[in-house]
């Protein structure tokens, strides 16, 4: 029983060959699915603390140095990798990446920090984006419709967009009768 | 006359530098073919056991258990009892100290390093190795009767108890068909594994389940003695084996006998090898029995020939 | 130079304990899978023992539970010098999601001290190769802090005098200032 049977295993493992990877000498990817560290961009992300909120580890802490500035930082060490920030973000600046090759002999190493200027409203002090050349974001185009009275001097309704684009005197484009 | 005996010493010491050189080779080959053949995979290089041998001497000494005096003669005790033993051996070319001893005192040094073994479980103390010492104890009362019937009747065929008669086939008898000597063979055979402490049979030490049995308290240059023991011990029986089964060849001259001498240990730890992977661990109840029986037989052998077949 | 041979062959041979301190045994699964054919570990030289009397390296995983940090502590001093202590896993690294929970005392690291770290959750047997590989000396890590700054300190402030008139329009011009 014992002997034929033996010989019988010897000779099924001596026609599997060998199945050893190797694996340090030759890199090897993970599946697609597979959820690595995460990436965070900092380009794409708006500050708004949602991953931090979210995260079941308490992994990225969030803090404000002065008014302007939030600094968000993603230490690696208790982080899961369970990809609940990378589903959160709204402005998807989050991606698991496929990277598992994480050893290292500094646990800080792992970590990142984004320090994000938050542009802040000169009358009652909350963040808005800072708006940039060729974006009108509303709180602009509300500056077209007149909101905001830095302009001082003139005091007057401005009501046409259109004319602030072009470069032409915006004051009085209506004409409006104020006296009376 | 004195010439004579330092010529014997010196040539003692070449028996005993080419079993220090070669010993954690034939573990090497061990493990790579275990891995290479039987498992699979890619196993460690061939000179692995040297690298584990330097990396245990050069770790620290920490003196655990309950008698470090103790512990630390049964350590140099069994290094010198296998060393002293392979002395005597044939390997490959004729023993130079197999003058200054015979087949009793072999016998002897074989079963002391049992007993080593069995002070160094005993005098570490804690519950495991005290376990592996009461295993290894009963391992041995099942064995050493074994080896010793061997030789018995080597030395009952060739009227004599010199090293260099017995150990030199004279197992199978002149006259007839040896029964004796081929019953011993296989008996031996079967038996080989649980002689350098492999696979099935390997209950009193070196497994996971006690922790490594008697060795557990042992670290760093003690731990490296121990496993030079194991790997020597291997040789050993390999070589005695060789010697008292399968001699043929050993009379040609000396480069090759050498190398036939070590082809033959080289099938032989391969079979072993193939042998240890394939198998299971047996329980100490099942070993016993196991050789229980062949002690029965072995018994038989002797009466055969003793009768002179 | 007996002395030099053993301290090279230090990496050649490392002998591995395994402790789990109060884990899930995920790692201890992704550990175990390190030793079969298909990722070999053995071929580095890396064998498993039982006592960490006969051992080199200790794996810790899980976290260090109030009950279970003195039996690490004792495992960790039983080992001989020259040692190493590897953090496998997120819970080893830094107490894992269950860094705030009333029975674990935190990561590995506040009992015994850690050389490497090796994060995941569990870690690829890949991961763990690639940590005990970058303790070998065979590979160079891959990981190091990542900082995003979009502005740099000091920040413009809201001052009158950064604010420039250009024409009828009133414009808040930022402005780095040196020495601020």
């Amino acid at each position: 029983m014992s002997i034929l049977s033996k010989l019988l295993e010897t000779q099924i493992c001596l026609g599997a060959g060998r199945a050893t990877m190797p694996y340090p000498f030759q890199p090897r990817t993970a599946p697609a699915t597979f959820r690595g560290r995460p990436i965070f961009d900092g380009k794409k992300c708006i500050g708004c603390a949602g991953c931090a909120n979210n995260c079941p580890a308490r992994e990225i802490l969030v803090f404000d140095p002065c008014q302007e500035i939030r600094v968000l930082k993603y230490l690696g060490r208790r982080c899961t990798y369970c990809g609940r920030c990378a589903d959160l973000c709204p402005e998807k600046a989050i991606t698991m990446s496929g990277e598992f090759e994480n050893g290292t002999n500094a646990i800080g190493d792992i970590s990142q920090t984004i320090e994000l200027f938050m542009s802040t409203c000169q009358r009652c002090g909350r963040c808005f984006d800072e708006p940039s050349e060729g974006k009108r974001n509303p709180l602009e185009k509300l500056k077209m419709k007149g909101y905001r009275f830095d302009d001082l001097k003139n005091e007057r309704w401005i009501f046409r967009s259109q004319a602030y684009l072009e470069g032409q005197p915006v004051v009085d484009d209506i004409a409006i009768d104020l006296k009376d | 006359m004195d010439r004579n005996v330092v010529g014997m010493i010196l040539g003692g010491l070449v028996n005993v530098a080419i079993a220090l050189l070669v010993a954690p080779f034939f573990q090497g080959i061990l493990r790579r073919v275990t891995a290479r053949v039987i498992q699979s995979r890619q196993g460690p290089p061939l000179m692995q056991p040297y690298f584990d041998i330097f990396k245990l001497l050069g770790k620290e000494d920490i003196e655990s258990g309950e008698t470090p005096g103790m512990q630390r003669f049964a350590t140099y005790l069994l290094l010198a009892t296998v060393l002293a033993a392979i002395c005597l051996v044939p390997l490959g070319f004729p023993a130079p100290m197999s003058g200054s001893g015979d087949v009793v005192l072999l016998v002897y040094l074989i079963t002391f390093s049992g007993i080593c073994t069995l002070l160094a479980g005993a005098a570490a103390g804690s519950t495991y190795s005290l376990v592996g010492t009461s295993r290894e104890m009963m391992m041995m009362i099942a064995l050493d009767p074994i080896f010793a019937i061997t030789l018995v009747v080597g030395a009952l065929n060739a009227k004599s108890l010199r090293l260099e008669s017995v150990l030199n086939g004279s197992v199978y008898a002149s006259s007839g068909f040896p029964a004796a000597g081929v019953i011993l063979l296989g008996v031996m055979l079967l038996a080989f594994q649980a002689y350098v402490g492999r696979v099935p049979f390997d209950i009193s030490e070196a497994e996971t389940e006690i922790m490594e049995g008697p060795l557990i308290e042992y670290s760093g240059p003690k731990l490296a003695m121990f496993k030079y023991a194991q790997a020597v011990k291997l040789v050993l029986y390999a070589a005695l084996f060789v010697a008292l089964f399968v001699p043929w060849g050993s009379s040609l001259p000396f480069p090759i006998a050498f190398l036939i001498f070590w082809a033959k240990v080289l099938v032989l730890v391969l079979l072993s090898t193939v042998l240890a992977a394939t198998h299971a661990r047996y329980r100490i109840d099942q070993a016993l029995r196991y050789y229980a029986t062949f002690l029965a037989v072995s018994l038989v052998a002797v009466v055969l020939a003793s009768i002179g077949h | 130079m007996l002395k030099n041979l053993c301290q090279k062959m230090f990496g050649r041979s490392l002998w591995v304990y395994h402790a789990n301190s109060g884990g899930c045994n995920g790692c201890d699964i992704e550990v175990v899978n390190c030793l079969t054919p298909y990722y070999d570990v053995e071929r580095f030289g890396i064998k498993l023992v039982g006592s960490p009397r006969h051992a080199d390296v200790m794996l810790c995983q899980g976290p260090a539970n109030r009950s279970t940090a003195a039996a690490l502590k004792r495992a960790y001093e039983a080992m001989p010098n020259p040692k190493l202590v590897f953090a496998i896993g997120s819970c080893a690294c830094g107490g894992g999601i269950w860094f705030d929970s009333y029975a674990v005392l935190g990561p590995a690291e506040k009992v015994v001290p850690v050389n490497y770290y090796v994060p995941g959750c569990p870690p690829r047997p890949e991961a763990i190769i690639w940590g005990v590989a970058v303790a070998a000396g065979l590979v160079d890590k891959k990981t190091a802090p990542v900082t995003f700054k979009q502005v740099e300190l000091p920040i413009p402030r809201y001052h009158p005098e950064d604010l420039k008139g250009k024409g009828e329009l009133v414009v808040y011009e930022k402005a780095p200032r040196p020495g601020f």
